[in-house]
């Protein structure tokens, strides 16, 4: 279970047969089903990726799809975006707290989205002074990256209610 | 009592809706499973939607203009799975041509499509379509807002008026004393507006300056006034004591009723609800949430009523005296009212944030208090001061925002209902010096106003007494109103006697719907036998006992005792027989003797020592300075893990049941130790149902049956013996315990 260091340059990553990963280390040896996972997807959003194999053993961890050949690149985030969906929010449209309950209507980079959160204080996880994630009632989660970014408006309504 | 939760999905009706087919008539291409999926993989994975519909011959996918993307017909499908992702699922169909994803969704919708899935593989498979197809609430019906819970009731259309009667309810017991308190302050008010009227009397008559009177003419008169003053004063603190004394007993024991009700209702609610919160969250609303509600009902309502008849009093003896001038000098009122609102919303939320502030530094505190083990071991202190310091300056400087805020809002009041008193000095001199008012007159609607406009800056704070007493109360009623465990079913069977049959048929279940961790479990055991489950951790052997308890219930499938559906069994009946040893037992701050006798209360002293003598813990608990009166510390503290376990193997004995669940500790103790607890669990377990997640040799020896659970599916059932021949999963598990544990002396 040791981590034989494989060249990123020298991963092939590549979709066989269709809708599973597949990777091979030129002329060594192929892995028919991988994961990739993201190691610190909240704190460091695409570094260090993981590649595990079907036991969910790791294959290679590299530093970032950068290290990977163009078309392996293409791939690895093709692979990201289907694994990880966080919206992030852009813009919050509107807040209404009633007993305890709030009601957001969001713009996100995912798209505009209505949701509930239960208790705002417990379904609210800090990363950073700034850096917010908020799980709604389904457990759906909508992360505020920088809240000091957002617009005005939007400010003011998220501390109304933080 | 408390009204009744609207709209509860009834359990049959569930079951009704279950979708099938045996139906002849479907046609092929009648839909037979539709679901819309919230994301979309175009255009880099966004909100979007997709029509998935299932019929009995393809799976299609439409867009939101109803245009086909994808047609997957049956009869190529070989299975079909939701792939969990992060944030979401995806629904997965494995063709010929390998996996074709057919939509992506969050976890909103995660759970129907799993079972939708599980639809397309009865249908590929030919077999007829089975599935729990329950068509949910989203949206509120009335106000059409996403609602908290499906099918749940929706926050913001219940009427205040109704949480308002139904917190009021809880004064009904006590209709006796709530009215002495609304007489009694109904007297006070009239009480004190009694004494400006004798201010005036004794300004116009006794003191005035155009009609001087002698000390001998005046004094009499002069000690009449003042002694009815005396008498006005002594009635209202008088009646100001009786008030108080009767608020007292209600404020006491209002909130003991909800405290109790709470208490009651959560103790009754089913696991789900405790895991998904936690434990601070929930017993803040046995505390917290109860006292905003008792302090509604002890400080705001009598506070509301007082003002307002304060008000009404002075308005009208206002009049009486001088209608010009009480108008003028009660203008400021709606300014001030007005006024105390607009300062009142940003004071609340500055509020709010130091609520919030202080119950991040009580986590933070709290946390490194019970762990300073850790912090010592890991020399953290520094750093676990600079976290404190944090939080800690959070809270002081929150605190300063919103005590200065304070300072300002009660100065500017205090600026604002100084205006009635110069309107009145003005206009009232005024109409002094033209002669339509006496002095004493004025004097006397001086002293009114100031009555008023004191408690009229408190006015605002109602409000916010009011939507937090709202607040609380919802979150209490929740728990309330939340569906208990089938508890006291009245058709439920109660079985007196039960022998120690289980039979697991066909059972599925998942913590969360979308991924069972439990998948076809069938399982038939006889009274008396010992099975031993085995599995690595994750492979679903505490779920499978956990369903054996009812602390969840099983998706699909049937779970039997003695041949009755566990579902059919009356609960309490059901836990009776049962036992459990678990992996930490978890004691009660209590004594030794108190802690075996847990579950079975009246236990006579020599049966709870026959007990612990079964358990071979009788010598180290009468070798303790207090015996069995030893306290054992929160959470059995006090004792150490050997002897705690045997005090949990002991409680076991005693409580006799006739299934016992024995989840095996991992941690090692010393050979003697190891000695006694295993001789203490063989008495255990004799003659009982013993389902054991076993760690020990000497436990999987002594199964009748070892059952081996891989991935929520029994993989191998059989004897130690046979199984080890097998060389099968168990073998390889036993191959790897042994590289990997340390040896531990083994009673063979």
């Amino acid at each position: 279970m040791e981590l034989q260091p494989i060249a990123p340059a020298s991963i092939r990553l590549f979709y066989e047969p269709q809708g599973t990963l597949r990777l091979t280390v030129a002329d060594d040896r192929s892995y028919p089903v991988v994961k990739l996972y993201q190691a610190w997807p909240l704190s460091m959003p695409g570094r260090y990726l993981s590649f595990q194999d079907a036991k969910g053993d790791e294959i290679t961890l590299i530093e970032s799809a950068a290290e990977l050949t163009a078309e392996a690149r293409e791939v690895a985030e093709e692979e990201l975006k289907r694994r990880y969906f966080t919206a992030r929010v852009e813009a919050v449209v509107d807040i209404r707290t009633e007993f305890g309950v709030s009601y957001w209507r969001v713009r996100t980079d995912k798209g505009e989205r209505d949701f509930v959160v239960q208790s705002l204080s417990e379904s609210c996880i800090w990363l950073g002074e700034h850096h917010i994630l908020i799980v709604d009632v389904d457990g759906n989660r909508f992360e505020i990256a920088d809240r000091m970014a957002l617009d005005t408006a939007s400010r003011e309504r998220l501390d109304c209610v933080l | 009592m408390p009204l009744a939760q609207n709209e509860r999905v009834d359990e049959d009706a569930s079951l009704a809706a279950t979708t099938r087919t045996d139906r002849v008539n479907a046609s092929d291409g009648e839909v037979l499973i539709r679901e819309t999926a919230d994301l979309v993989s175009e255009e880099g994975h966004r909100f979007g939607s997709r029509e998935v519909c299932v019929s009995r011959t393809k799976v299609s996918v439409r867009d939101e203009h109803g245009v086909e993307l994808l047609s997957v017909p049956i009869a190529d499908i070989k299975t079909a799975r939701t792939e969990p992702l992060v944030g979401g699922a995806r629904l997965e169909l494995t063709t010929t041509d390998g996996i074709v994803p057919v939509a992506e969704f969050t976890a909103s919708v995660a759970a129907r499509f799993s079972e939708m899935a599980r639809g397309i593989e009865q249908l590929a498979k030919g077999e007829p379509l089975n599935i729990k197809w329950k068509q949910e609430r989203t949206r509120c019906a009335q106000c059409d807002r996403l609602l908290p819970e499906k099918d749940g009731r929706c926050p913001a259309c219940v009427k205040r008026a109704a949480v308002l009667r139904r917190i009021l309810s809880y004064m009904g017991p006590y209709r006796k004393e709530a009215l002495i308190v609304g007489v009694t302050t109904l007297l006070g008010t009239m009480a004190s507006l009694a004494m400006p009227w004798f201010t005036k009397l004794i300004a116009d008559e006794v003191l005035n300056a155009d009609r001087p009177l002698t000390s001998a003419q005046g004094m009499p008169l002069l000690l009449l006034y003042v002694g009815g003053m005396f008498l006005s004063l002594a009635l209202s603190s008088g009646l100001q004591m009786i008030k108080g004394w009767y608020v007292a007993f209600l404020s006491g024991n209002i909130a003991k009723d909800l405290r109790a009700h709470v208490y009651s209702s959560l103790e009754r609610l089913q696991l789900t609800f405790f895991d998904k919160k936690q434990v601070g969250a929930i017993t803040s609303r046995v505390t917290q949430d109860t006292d905003r509600i008792w302090g509604f009902l002890v400080e705001g309502v009598p506070y509301l009523v007082t003002a307002t008849l304060m008000l009404l009093g002075t308005a009208v003896f206002g009049f009486f005296l001088n209608w010009k001038l009480t108008l003028a000098a009660l203008a400021p009122v709606p300014v001030v009212g007005v006024a105390a609102v607009f300062f009142w919303k940003p004071m609340s939320i500055l509020f709010h944030k130091v609520g919030q502030k202080w119950g991040r530094f009580h986590t933070h505190l709290n946390e490194s208090v019970t762990g300073i083990r850790m912090v010592k071991a890991f020399a953290q202190e520094e750093g676990e001061f600079a976290k404190f310091h944090k939080r800690n300056s959070e809270l002081a400087d929150s605190g300063v925002a919103a005590d200065r805020r304070w300072y300002l809002f009660s100065g500017g009041m205090m600026f604002f209902t100084g205006w009635g008193t110069l309107i009145a000095w003005i206009y009232g001199g005024h109409l002094v010096m033209v002669g339509e008012m006496t002095f004493g007159s004025l004097l006397a609607a001086q002293q009114l106003l100031w009555q008023v406009y004191g408690p009229l800056q408190w006015f605002a704070q109602v409000n916010q007494w009011f939507s937090r007493a709202m607040a609380g109360a919802e979150r209490i009623f929740e728990v309330i109103d939340q569906q208990p465990e089938g508890y006291d079913r009245p058709e439920a069977v109660h079985l007196p006697e039960m022998r120690g049959d289980v039979t697991f048929e066909n059972v599925r279940f998942g913590y969360d719907k979308s991924n069972p961790v439990l998948k076809d479990i069938n399982l038939d055991v006889k009274a008396g036998e010992m099975i031993g489950l085995v599995g690595k951790s994750g492979a679903g052997k505490s779920t499978t006992v956990s369903l054996l308890c009812r602390f969840y219930e099983a998706d699909a499938g049937v779970l039997k005792v003695d041949g009755v559906d566990i579902k059919d069994l009356s609960l309490q009946a059901l836990r009776r027989h049962i036992g459990i040893v678990p992996q930490e037992p978890f004691l009660f701050n209590g004594t030794v003797a108190e802690n075996i006798a847990y579950g079975k209360p009246g236990a006579t002293a020599e049966e709870i020592m026959t007990a612990a003598r079964a358990a071979c813990a009788h010598d180290f608990i009468t070798a303790k300075p207090d015996g069995y009166d030893t306290q054992v510390g929160e959470k059995g503290s006090k004792l150490s893990g050997g002897e705690r376990q045997r005090v949990a193997i002991a409680r076991a004995i005693l409580h006799n049941p006739k299934i016992l669940i024995l989840d095996e500790a991992t941690s090692s103790v010393d050979v003697d130790t190891e000695k006694k607890i295993q001789l203490a669990t063989a008495r255990l377990v004799a003659g009982r149902t013993t389902f054991a997640i076993a760690h020990r040799l000497s436990t999987l020896r002594n199964a009748s049956r070892l059952v081996v659970l891989e991935k929520g599916q029994i993989v191998e059932v059989g004897t130690h013996a046979e199984l080890m021949e097998k060389e099968g999963e168990f073998f390889k598990l036993v191959q790897t315990q042994q590289q990997t544990s340390q040896a531990i002396a083994v009673v063979g």
